[in-house]
């Protein structure tokens, strides 16, 4: 009798039923479910997110395949120690804010795969440098935050490196640089330009702040300080 | 323009957003709720740049506010919507 003189509409209707108080529920129960059903929730979007960081799914994209090729033939996919670095773990981070930024910039990806900007080889390497050079951007900008997840001047003996590399990665600390200051192409061609091209990135970065590029140098300010110290 | 959306999605689905969400909702003051979220922007902002001023970007510290206090705005007003306490 009392619903056939409601006159609100359904969203009226649901919107009043939503944040009326509930009688039959106690205090605990509410929070006890609530409580469970956010770690249902949080563990679920976890989890699929992590789904998402997986070799699997991010070269289920036909337009990945040929950059999938190219990764398949470095270090970084087969070497003597087994340890293998896969695609989230060079340009996903992993500090939860950082991912959460990369997961919600990854949606122009799904984009692009679906209006063909790189569906076929000629496409491909006609935007081979564009994108190679945001990697680059982005990896200068946070001092190639993903390479130090595995990769620290810390954990560097130089005794045991070769002698150009332990002499490089001297080099490297004392001038302040970082990993993608010199390993472009670490696991996908490098297009013809490509020198000019970081040069540009760089350029680009240094004029947009007058702070340098060394959010996350610790290790190498560190070993940087000890050595002033030692040579002092 | 795509690194504004991300660090905003970013923010919504970290600290600011959730945390100020929920310090939000524990008050009936809609300032206080604004500034607890605008706080844990400033918080989570100087977390993720290893507690140094110095490598604190004030484009994002200003997004992580922004995110910060409609997010303690939003729990403020969901407290005075949904609770008689």
């Amino acid at each position: 009798m009392a619903d056939s003189q409601d006159t609100r509409g359904r969203i009226r209707r649901l919107w009043d039923w939503f944040w009326s108080p509930i009688p039959v529920l106690s205090v605990g129960f509410t929070l006890i479910a609530g409580f469970l059903a956010g770690i249902l929730f949080w563990g679920g979007f976890h989890w699929t997110l992590e789904l998402t960081n997986t070799e699997e799914f991010c070269t289920s994209c036909h337009s990945m395949e040929t950059n999938l090729g190219e990764y398949r033939e470095t270090i970084h996919y087969n070497n003597h120690s087994g340890v293998r670095a896969i695609c989230s773990d060079c340009h996903v981070p992993h500090e939860w804010n950082h991912k959460i930024k990369a997961k919600v910039m990854a949606v122009k990806d799904v984009y692009h795969e679906l209006v063909g900007t790189i569906s076929t080889t000629e496409k491909y390497e006609a935007h081979r440098l564009s994108m190679a050079a945001a990697v680059w951007k982005k990896m200068k900008a946070s001092d190639s935050r993903e390479c130090r997840n595995c990769h620290n001047f810390d954990y560097m003996d130089f005794t045991i490196q070769e002698a150009r590399a332990a002499s490089e990665h001297q080099r490297a600390i004392d001038n302040g640089m970082t990993c993608i200051d010199c390993h472009q192409g670490i696991a996908h061609n490098l297009p013809p330009g490509y020198l000019e091209e970081y040069q540009k990135v760089t350029e680009t970065l240094s004029a947009q702040s007058v702070m340098p590029p060394e959010k996350h140098a610790a290790a190498g300010d560190d070993i940087r300080a000890f050595l002033d110290n030692a040579s002092d | 323009m795509l690194d504004i959306l991300g660090t905003i999605g970013g923010n919504v689905l970290s600290l600011p957003g959730i945390l100020g969400l929920a310090l939000g909702m524990m008050t009936r003051r809609l300032w206080l709720g604004a500034l607890m979220g605008g706080v844990i922007g400033v918080i989570e902002t100087l977390i993720f740049a290893g507690w140094r001023f110095s490598n604190v970007e004030a484009t994002e510290l200003v997004i992580a506010i922004i995110v910060g206090v409609c997010a303690g705005s939003l729990g403020t007003a969901i407290r005075l919507k949904g609770a008689t306490v």
